[in-house]
């Protein structure tokens, strides 16, 4: 009896499964929609944000500019005119408003290199930072205090006071030889020898466009 | 989170395996749903048997809803999905000429590699025939340049043509599918039976 | 008989197929806070620079002073009517209640903390949340014997120009020595990256 039920169930079972088909179907247009998300998590960009780990202390960078860190990859948010200006050695321009460029995404979104964005504060570098991070870049640092922290520190070092511990002073003749480095010439440096300024190389960088190969596939 | 390829939760080595694994499954499939039979394949131009269009629709129906439904509940991004690329022309004539291939000898590309693999001598034949159909085309590729190159409209997608509403088209195209289904069930009921 | 085999495997793969979509639908979790601004949105509204506030237009009965220091600083001293906010806390449920209210009422919400960098990227966040009624104060808070001085800012104003102090140095010091300054030039350093190109795999049914 049971049997001879679901077998006369069963002899629809063809429309049942179309009426499954046409729900499911109906259902994708009834579904309220909403934003497409775009990018990760907000709590996850909180926790982000907060993090003080995207900060790079001008110390830091200036060591390994000195030591021609193959990894680092300078990039300059500012308007073209205070790049041209005067910008870090070897910066790549990328203005705050052409971020989301497509040209610039090989830059910016890339695993190759140590990424730091700098403006004259932090404070564009790290609007820039929190696009790209929304967008789920990896490898990107910011400059703390931007150029002018680079000014104030080193270019333009501050003389430690005399009651100052060893630790200020042997800072202060690292950043003092960074400046060196960078171009500011001391009066001192001619008394003993003439010691040969140089000029930081220009790096040309070719970053690869990430290129997503597609799958093909048929039938 | 998906696709999962391109977004590097597979690493892209393991395509080529994938692609194995895929096929392996592809091919017992359809060999045990019978479409190694050229007689089953050719019956929907005589309208005997509609098989091949009922599978190969609702297996469009079913990945479509569920890719929608993934990309809904962000499993998968659909932007990201790969779309092959339309050459308009190229693909009508090839279209037409398949066709006849296939009324003609009773296999799609697939399915006679299929059938060659259960030893069917049609299919090995059948082969044969691609392989030499191939050749010719690569050997007058110069004249074939401009209809297989030309009116190219990117990698577009009939949501995008149209310019319409993804998840009204896949109602209308559930709704149509499903016509066709039926439509079909008729024909084949005052069609002549035939045995195979 | 027969047909009833042939149901059981029809009835099988559709029983899955349901199963699998309403596991997919029960298990998914819709996030609690959406962007409601895209990337490119926001872009546009960071570089209009028209959400600075400073100290002197604070008095402005549509505006809401928010401070997203700790509690800790905010109880050491604050801006006259402020509400406390610590930044990693902005997206509670009574955070965003606040500013959800505010939204509300057609009231500002001004953002301020230690100085401009401090709120930029909470501003930021609400910002893309949809929350488009805010406001960046433009001060600098500091502690002078315990009393909060604020102080008007500007952002990111160049404090030097280095390349004139640079070009100044060199010129003080060549004053005090007459020998030449010798300038090298390193070689130029080119970095390739090898460009890696898969075939696209073409197949066909």
């Amino acid at each position: 009896m049971v049997k001879k039920k679901t077998a006369k169930f069963l002899a629809f079972r063809y429309k049942i499964l179309a009426l499954i088909f046409v729900i499911l179907a109906g259902g994708l247009v009834l579904l309220p929609k909403y934003e497409k998300h775009e990018g990760i998590k907000s709590e996850e960009l909180l926790s982000n944000i907060i993090s003080p780990e995207r900060y790079i202390s001008t110390d830091k960078l200036a060591h390994k500019l000195i030591n021609q860190d193959p990894s680092y990859l300078l990039i300059d948010v500012r308007d073209e005119e205070s790049y041209t200006k005067y910008t870090l050695p070897n910066a790549v321009n990328i203005p705050l408003a052409k971020l989301l460029d497509e040209d610039f995404e090989m830059f910016l979104n890339q695993k190759q290199y140590n990424v730091v964005l700098f403006s004259n504060d932090n404070f564009y570098a790290d609007q820039a930072w929190v696009l790209c991070n929304r967008l789920g870049y990896k490898n990107l640092n910011v400059l703390k205090g931007g150029i002018n922290q680079w000014y104030k520190t080193i270019i333009n070092p501050e003389k430690p006071l005399e009651n100052m511990p060893a630790e200020a002073f042997e800072l202060y003749t690292f950043r003092k030889a960074a400046s060196m480095y960078f171009g500011v010439a001391y009066p001192e440096q001619y008394k003993t020898a003439t010691v040969a300024k140089k000029e930081p190389a220009k790096k040309v960088i070719t970053v690869k466009k990430k290129k997503k190969a597609p799958a093909e596939g048929g039938c | 989170m998906g696709p999962l390829i391109p977004n590097g939760v597979i690493p892209a080595e393991w395509d080529s395996i994938i692609a194995i694994l895929i096929g392996i499954v592809f091919g017992f499939v359809l060999e045990a749903s019978g479409f190694s039979s050229s007689r089953k394949l050719a019956g929907v131009f005589y309208g005997y048997d509609f098989a091949v269009l009922k599978v190969f629709f609702t297996a469009a129906l079913v990945s479509l809803i569920g890719m929608y439904y993934m990309d809904y509940l962000g499993y998968v991004d659909i932007t990201q999905m790969y779309v092959h690329p339309t050459y308009l022309w190229g693909a009508i004539v090839g279209g037409v000429i398949m066709g006849a291939g296939f009324v003609a000898g009773g296999f799609c590309p697939g399915t006679s590699l299929c059938a060659v693999a259960i030893g069917k001598i049609d299919a090995i034949v059948y082969v044969v025939g691609i392989m030499i159909g191939v050749f010719i085309f690569s050997e007058l590729y110069f004249l074939f340049q401009p209809i297989y190159e030309g009116s190219f409209m990117g990698n577009v997608t009939l949501v995008d043509s149209f310019g319409v509403n993804p998840y009204w088209f896949i109602f209308i195209f559930t709704i149509v599918g499903i016509l066709l289904f039926a439509i079909s069930d008729k024909i084949r009921a005052k069609v002549k039976k035939i045995f195979y | 008989m027969k047909e009833l085999e042939k149901t059981k495997r029809i009835s099988i793969a559709s029983t899955l197929f349901i199963l699998i979509i309403l596991i997919a639908v029960l298990s998914y979790k819709r996030p609690k806070h959406l962007y409601k601004a895209n990337s490119k949105i926001t872009l546009e509204k960071m570089i209009s620079n028209d959400y600075f506030v400073s100290l002197d237009e604070i008095n402005n009965p549509d505006y809401v002073l928010i401070d997203v220091r700790s509690q800790f600083e905010f109880e050491k001293g604050h801006l006259e009517n402020a509400l406390n906010i610590y930044a990693p806390e902005i997206l509670s449920d009574d955070n965003t209640a606040v500013f959800e209210e505010l939204k509300e009422k057609n009231k500002t919400a001004i953002l301020y903390g230690k100085n401009p960098n401090d709120v930029n990227a909470p501003f930021m966040l609400l910002y893309q949340l949809g929350y488009d009624n805010l406001k960046i104060l433009t001060v600098e808070n500091s502690y002078n014997e315990n009393k909060l001085i604020t102080k008007n800012t500007e952002i990111e104003k160049s404090v030097a120009d280095v390349n004139a102090f640079i070009a100044e140095s060199i010129k003080k010091a060549s004053i005090n020595s007459d020998k030449e300054v010798v300038v090298k030039k390193v070689v130029k350093k080119v970095i390739t990256v090898k460009k890696k190109k898969k075939a696209p795999a073409e197949g066909g049914c």
